[in-house]
């Protein structure tokens, strides 16, 4: 039990600023640990940890994926047009954008991995190209309304559960078990520590920085055609948020943003933290100015336990522990 | 490959070095500036189609436009230019922009001594701020990206709670001065000239060199004597200072502030940068490249325009161009590599 605490300080430390808040949130706020109000909190956490998902293997692996919201719009916006309102066409729509979120992750992970072109910029060039091909598709003008079986999904529930709640719980297994009994994983953790001790030591480099690409393009796809079916519809401009809240989340949950350390479960928790804090400060009757500061100062302090400096003040701590 | 892990490739390869040839290695020079060339080349391009298709464009009216439209972008590239030699990023410029202007909407009025005084409030508060973050980066060893994340964060909401939509005023004589001219050249051309000056200078006075140095190996800068510390404040204070500047110069474009407007500058800026062949890893680049970068970019507006397609297809543009740029700095940067080698 030491040890695991030990080795994952900063996770237990993103749960423990998680209840934290809640109980904080709950002193300003009564109503806001009633059944009602925690499922919405966690329905809308799950679109932020859904994308923040694939933004936390890129991550890991030591690069970073600016290109989630325009991945994560224009999924929005061609279901939305392809569905055109019906359930029918997901059948095949829905497998066809998740290609094609997996098809642009593959793009920037082969720009990164065997061009070497830093994360960056290649990210960030598929985003603006992507941006403007669906400017361009849809002429500016609003897209139909989402098809009621991804409104389901979103907004539904099963036994008193949300369904997407569902949904991202089966999504941590996936990832828990990908990061932690793969081979992928352990290749991952390497590579992100070192890519040429992981090179030299025969981690299939290339191939592993691809596949988080790959991950992150599904996971910004998936999260898109899901909100759509939140927002009833799909709007340009959609994604945007999702870009600093995904990179937030994984930073709160206690990654390093070098790479080789962090934990989806981490994530999970700064998820939450940061939606939790929207719903903080109606309670405090603060603007929404007022958030922006709050996100950054809850960054800064968080990254800031993670760092070296604060790690050899707790030094003492940790040699108990270990 | 971060530029932490180059040393260990020469120490693997010590016979591989080659004895310094007399004379100029002309073929190593170019394949250094491949990057710079590429950005000429890029710009010579898209001026000749833009020329071809608009009469009037090789004219000093058309010079003073483009550089008035080009020179906020060119201002925020220059703090970007700046910390990305250093090997840093600063995302925190776009929350400075933004609280630069609005600060500039509410405060400005038709009273010169007070816009002085609030643009020396601006400029210093924008240095302080760049400052704080080479100090927080440096003191509690935190990664750029995340620390400059967080600032922008907080500079964004300061603003928004300033003003909270697009709106203020500025005095009709602060917005005159983007089109006022001095011997047939406007203003922003002027300024154009002031930073190629300005990077000469920085250059000289090794400020510029100690910064680059720092960029290219951390390590054997602080062992040379250099105070990572300071090179952090010194850093990110300029890049401040470049972004307040740059809200300065915004506000005669808009003539009112906005909490939201400073984040179309983070990632072009970078782009800028990139596209005139900075590198992205530290201690590679030039002012002039980011320059031309910034005019590329704000260029390829223009040429869409004359070409009479959708104005949706800028970002595409604009996209691939900084994919090929890239891909010509990562060519070259793999050459000087095998070269040192």
């Amino acid at each position: 039990m030491n040890a695991f605490l030990a080795r994952n300080r900063l996770i237990v430390l993103a749960y423990a600023g998680m209840v934290v808040l809640l109980l904080v949130t709950a002193l300003f706020s009564p109503g806001f640990l009633s059944v009602s109000n925690m499922r919405s909190t966690v329905v809308l956490a799950a679109f932020v940890g859904i994308v923040a998902l694939g933004q936390t293997f890129v991550i890991i692996g030591g690069g970073i994926d600016l290109s989630v919201p325009w991945v994560l719009n224009s999924a929005a916006i061609i279901m939305a047009l392809l569905c055109g309102g019906q359930d029918l066409p997901l059948v095949w729509v829905m497998p066809m954008l998740l290609a094609g979120g997996a098809f642009i992750g593959l793009i920037n992970g082969i720009g990164v991995a065997q061009f070497g072109v830093p994360p960056i910029i290649m990210t960030l060039a598929t985003n603006v190209i992507l941006q403007g091909l669906i400017l361009v598709l849809t002429g500016g003008s609003p897209t139909p309304s989402a098809p009621a079986l991804i409104q389901f999904l979103s907004v539904g529930r099963v036994g008193g559960f949300p369904v997407i709640a569902l949904i991202w719980l089966a999504l941590t297994l996936v990832a828990t078990l990908l990061l932690s009994k793969a081979a992928f994983g352990r290749h991952l953790y390497a590579l992100g520590t070192s890519a040429t001790v992981a090179e030299f030591s025969g981690v299939p480099t290339a191939r592993t920085t691809i596949l988080t690409y790959v991950i992150s393009g599904l996971t910004a796809a998936f999260a898109g055609m899901l909100l759509t079916g939140y927002s009833g519809q799909a709007y340009l401009g959609m994604g945007d948020a999702y870009l600093f809240t995904s990179i937030a989340a994984v930073a709160i949950g206690g990654a390093s943003i070098l790479g080789g350390s962090g934990h989806y479960l981490g994530t999970v928790a700064g998820a939450m933290v940061l939606t939790i804090l929207t719903g903080l400060l109606p309670a405090l009757n603060l603007s929404s100015g007022a958030l922006l500061i709050v996100y950054g100062a809850v960054i800064l302090l968080t990254v800031s336990i993670g760092s070296e400096t604060f790690a050899g003040l707790g030094g003492r701590f940790r040699r108990k522990e270990g | 490959m971060s530029a932490s892990e180059r040393p260990l490739e020469m120490a693997q390869k010590p016979a591989e070095m080659k004895p310094a040839k007399p004379g100029i290695d002309w073929r190593g020079r170019l394949l250094d500036r491949a990057p710079f060339l590429v950005a000429c080349l890029m710009l010579a391009l898209i001026v000749g189609i833009y020329g071809s298709l608009q009469s009037g464009v090789f004219t000093l009216d058309e010079i003073n436009l483009d550089t008035a439209a080009a020179m906020t972008l060119m201002l925020a590239a220059t703090g970007q230019t700046i910390v990305l030699l250093r090997g840093g990023i600063d995302l925190s410029i776009g929350g400075m922009i933004s609280l630069g202007t609005v600060i500039a909407a509410t405060r400005f009025t038709d009273d010169p001594s007070t816009v002085a005084l609030w643009t020396l409030v601006i400029l210093t508060l924008g240095f302080l701020i760049g400052a704080l973050n080479g100090l927080l980066i440096s003191l509690l060893k935190l990664q750029p990206f995340l620390v400059t994340l967080a600032t922008w964060s907080i500079l964004n909401g300061v603003a928004m709670i300033i003003l909270p939509t697009d709106g203020g005023s500025i005095p009709g004589w602060w917005v005159g001065f983007a089109s006022a001219q001095f011997v047939g050249l406007t203003s922003p051309v002027w300024m154009l000239l002031a930073l190629l000056l300005f990077w000469w200078w920085f250059r000289a006075t090794g400020v510029g060199l100690t910064i680059q140095a720092t960029g290219s190996n951390e390590k054997s800068a602080f062992l040379s004597g250099v105070s990572i510390t300071r090179v952090n404040l010194v850093t990110y204070g300029l890049s401040g200072l470049f972004a307040a500047g740059a809200a300065l110069f915004l506000v005669t474009q808009t003539g009112a502030g906005s909490p939201t407007i400073g984040k179309d500058y983070i990632l072009p800026s970078v782009a800028a940068a990139v596209i005139g062949g900075v590198s992205l890893f530290g201690g590679r680049g030039h002012l002039a490249g980011t320059l031309i970068g910034a005019f590329v970019l704000t260029l390829i507006g223009n040429l869409v325009f004359v070409l009479h397609v959708s104005s949706y297809w800028q970002p595409v543009a604009s996209g691939v161009i900084l994919l090929l740029s890239v891909l010509a700095s990562s060519v070259a940067e793999k050459a000087a590599r095998n070269r040192v080698q």
